[in-house]
């Protein structure tokens, strides 16, 4: 950052972030790959009046400080100006949240991996004609300082789990696959049994299922893990500053309009104890807090980093570059404006008591893939994991399906929400994370053959 | 990268390799005519693997001092060791020849000799070019990347290679009161700032321009089952996602895949043929070497409906007892290699795009994609497309908003009765199962088939 500063910059930033990961892979029941990594990388933005260039490099010495202020100094002279560039936080948030850092997770090895993947893959062994084809157990542990030339230091240090698991069954060519994902700060709360016994379950349903034929409007009741993702691509885009500032959300100048059912609330908790994104500090420095989004369906504010939130007058503290999933590559990339926890708040209802309350509709565990036109909130996802409601009952487990309607609209048609929330991600490397519960949603059509 | 080695052998590995990687990267992105970023990355390190009785261990870091590479070799035939303790069956890698060779990408004008005020400048004109009362927002995008990697095994190969790729791209966001459409499009290959000199920037900028403010008046598409002419990108998509996925040869060893036991069987209609080839000029998922050393290769999955074959790495190349195809790819020094696509697509058939549409009653026409999603074990397809046409007596009618098509994928190739002579091919990123992306490549013809299509 001195140097920086001592080869012209007005004002500099400096993002250092290290960490460690160690990763088996389950392939066919036996720890086929496992392997361990660390990597450190500094990001330097530099600014001269309304010009603003960034640059990153891995830092192995003292020479890639160098190049990397060289870069974003000779960046400098080729970009435009930045109207909106408003100089680098001058406040940073001190201190840590419990439980974003777990010492017994930092410390856990291959070893203990291993044994993590033998309970998960025990578990669906144990279930009839059941096999684990894929699976991944990682844990990252990380530390990262921020500073600027207005003085600010912040630090933060995390840890993270991520497991992706499956399970499959069937034979002579026909068969069934169940996914899913655990994430969370911490090793110790995450029951491999558990999962194990859900995909085994999701495999025997999938290979169970029929192709659906016909349309059936109706209620959607959704599982957490693909409607988080669901959450961040929409919600989490209609309350950036960033895309409000761009003219490409949704609800710009909408403050204070209902724009969802009075059972839905929604904030941003980057203080929330054991979360995913927790943190007093956000990747450029600024001290965060917890604000509300939506309240009672209706809208709020905005979060965003330091930029956009001096254009849109709000409190900064969402700038962002690492995700949740692995914070590998952040110092490739400047902090934007990202969610940090995006929690819905919980209802007092199991998924059970959301279900029995369904006439008519279908419970889908588990898209393809789900996305979501985060502009118009139109979609068509193809469900893998779906089971048919009828008077309050799973019914037939169906595939060869779309779920579709729009996002936007199925919010303000929210007719219950679960009590257990669970937190998911959208991409690899997209900050934020959501934590949601199941929730149903009227208005949505199933099509299949017809 | 001798002594890492070295070190692999001494410590009892069966075999094991060094890969070094340099990456440079050049990003600009800007945002309603204003700079957003420009950024300059630089990120470089190695990573180790050692095989040792049917287990691998992978240790990686980014230290330039030989001794930290010589003890995360050992590390790496220790975390072997230990998978290889916990039941994991031993297998036999298919043997390469050692070879030393240094190859240069073929590119005219290399992206690290244009300044960088001309990148800036050419993002600037797309976004420029997108704007018009219509739009509400204009966003465009340029990147280029010069990876340079070395590698050398313990079977003696030496080898250094360099990948140059480049990348422009635009989106344009119409409103209308609350309503916001968007229409996304990108030009990218392996190949130089040549690529960027070939395009009409303006011309590229307001034609995203009018097709968002056209998605504005789009109509909702029709569902159900119905014939559907999928556009090039499209035909990629079912091509990579669930043909293509399910022939990687892990997943047949896992027998993970619905193709499994499918070799010299009829997977489609004998107007389909499909290859995954990293020797493809140009293409974005090209490369000379996969990451283990193997050289690129062009393998043909399907030959006029009839399942011809696997991808392979070295291991799946042992195991199945088939040549190593050069699918042996990693995300980066620090991620594990995996059985991957290069650029994957279905071949030209004797049809025009026009007569194809002529020749359908009824249906719809496929414009761009925007995702799609693997299935190997169940074999099902999911595409997400940016929009797309009605299709009425034989002619194009309105546009409709975007939609997704899914369906069963041999059904569907079973179904195919018109192919087009000329095919295209779009580069992007692909994920194994949701992590490890690499630069990849998939397209086809203009292709007439029958898909359960949806949308909201």
């Amino acid at each position: 950052m001195r140097r920086a500063q001592s080869e012209g910059a007005d004002a500099a930033e400096a993002y250092v972030i290290t960490f460690t990961s160690r990763s088996v892979y389950i392939e066919d029941d036996v720890p086929k790959v496992a392997e361990e990594r660390s990597e450190t990388g500094l990001g330097i933005r530099a600014a001269k009046a309304k010009r603003v260039a960034f640059s990153a490099t891995t830092l192995a010495s003292p020479a890639d400080v160098r190049s990397a202020v060289g870069a974003a100094i000779a960046g400098l002279k080729r970009v435009p100006e930045d109207p909106d560039f408003s100089g680098l936080p001058t406040e940073a948030g001190k201190g840590e949240v419990r439980g974003a850092w777990d010492a017994a997770t930092a410390t856990t090895d291959t070893a203990g991996l291993l044994d993590a993947a033998k309970t998960f893959t025990d578990a669906v062994r144990g279930s009839k004609a059941t096999s684990v084809p894929k699976a991944i157990v990682r844990i990252q542990e990380y530390t990262f300082r921020v500073a600027n030339s207005n003085g600010i230091v912040a630090n933060h240090r995390g840890t993270l789990v991520f497991a992706y698991l499956t399970a499959k069954c069937g034979s002579k060519g026909k068969f069934g696959e169940g996914i899913v994902k655990a994430m969370n700060t911490s090793i110790r709360p995450i029951d491999f049994a558990a999962h194990g016994a859900t995909v085994a379950r999701r495999a025997a349903e999938n290979l169970r299922a029929r192709a659906f034929k016909g349309k059936l409007p109706g209620v959607a009741v959704l599982d957490p893990l693909d409607l988080g993702e669901v959450f961040l691509t929409t919600v989490g885009s209609a309350v950036n500053g960033e895309d409000v500032h761009k003219g490409r959300s949704p609800w710009a100048g909408k403050v204070g309009a209902d724009v969802a059912s009075a059972g839905v609330t929604v904030r941003d908790r980057p203080r929330m104890p054991s979360g995913l994104a927790s943190g007093v500090a956000d990747d450029e420095g600024n001290a965060t807090q917890d604000r509300t989004l939506l309240e009672a369906g209706r809208l709020k504010g905005f979060f965003a980093d330091r930029k956009h939130a001096a254009l849109l007058g709000v409190p900064a503290g969402n700038g962002y570059r690492r995700a949740v999933a692995t914070v590998e590559g952040a110092y490739t990339r400047p902090a934007e404006t990202e969610p940090s926890n995006l929690v819905v708040e919980p209802g007092r209802k199991s998924l059970e008591a959301l279900l029995a309350e369904v006439d008519s509709g279908v419970y889908v565990e588990k898209f393809a893939a789900p996305e979501v036109n985060p502009l118009s909130g139109s979609f068509a996802m193809e469900v893998r994991n779906a089971t048919l409601i009828k008077k309050g009952e799973l019914a037939d487990h169906v595939k060869v399906a779309l779920l579709t309607g729009n996002f936007y609209e199925g919010l303000k048609n929210v007719v219950g929400v679960g009590r257990d929330l669970s937190p998911s991600h959208a991409f690899l490397t997209a900050p934020g994370c959501a934590y949601v519960p199941p929730m149903a949603f009227d208005g949505f059509e199933l099509v299949g053959q017809s | 990268m001798s002594a890492a080695v070295r070190a692999l052998e001494k410590a009892g590995a069966g075999f094991g390799d060094v890969r070094t990687e340099d990456r440079n990267a050049f990003v600009v992105r800007v945002a309603n005519e204003q700079i957003q970023s420009v950024n300059e990355v630089h990120r470089r390190g190695w990573g180790l693997r050692a095989f040792v009785d049917g287990a691998w261990g992978y240790a990686s870091g980014t230290s330039g001092r030989s001794a930290d590479a010589v003890q995360a070799a050992r590390k790496a035939v220790v975390i072997a060791r230990r998978g290889a303790a916990a039941g994991v069956p031993p297998s036999k890698l298919r043997k390469m020849p050692s070879t030393a060779i240094t190859l240069e990408p073929k590119v005219r004008i290399e992206p690290r000799d244009v300044a960088g005020e001309e990148k800036v400048a050419a993002a600037m004109e797309v976004c420029r070019s997108e704007k018009r009362e219509e739009v509400a927002n204009t966003n465009a995008s340029y990147a280029d990347s010069d990876w340079t990697f070395e590698l050398a095994n313990t079977w003696g190969a030496c080898l250094q290679w360099r990948e140059v790729r480049i990348r422009i791209a635009g989106q344009a966001v119409a409103g209308e009161g609350d309503r916001r459409e968007s229409a996304f499009d990108f030009r990218d290959g392996t190949a130089g700032w040549e690529l960027v000199k070939a395009l009409d920037l303006a011309a590229f900028g307001r034609g995203l321009a009018q097709e968002a403010v056209e998605m504005l008046r789009a109509a909702k598409p029709p569902a159900g089952l119905m014939p559907v002419v999928t556009d090039p990108g499209v035909s990629g998509l079912l091509a990579h996602e669930v043909m293509g996925h399910a022939s990687e040869g892990d997943e047949i060893v896992k027998k993970r895949s619905f193709l499994t036991d499918q070799v010299g069987k009829k997977v489609g209609s004998a107007l389909v043929s499909m290859y995954d080839d990293g020797t493809y000029p140009g293409a974005h998922g090209s490369i000379p070497f996969d990451a283990e050393g193997t050289p690129a290769h062009k393998t043909t999955v399907i030959d006029r409906g009839i399942y011809r074959g696997f991808l392979h790495s070295l291991e799946t190349s042992g195991v199945l007892k088939a040549r190593p195809t050069g699918n042996g790819r990693a995300q980066d020094f620090g991620r594990r290699v995996w059985v991957r696509m290069t650029n994957t697509y279905f071949g030209g058939g004797r049809d025009k795009k026009d007569e194809i549409v002529e020749e359908t009653k009824s249906g719809v026409l496929t414009r761009k994609w925007i995702s799609g999603m693997e299935d190997p074990v169940g074999g099902s397809f999911q595409a997400v497309t940016q929009s797309g046409f009605r299709i009425h007596k034989g002619e194009v009618g309105e546009r409709v908003r975007g939609m997704t098509l899914t369906g069963d994928a041999l059904s569907i190739l079973k179904s195919v009765d018109r192919v087009s002579k000329e095919i295209a091919l779009d580069g992007g990123t692909c994920g194994k199962g949701e992590e490890d992306y690499v630069p990849v490549a998939a397209g086809g013809p203009y292709m007439r088939c029958k898909i359960v299509v949806g949308g909201g």
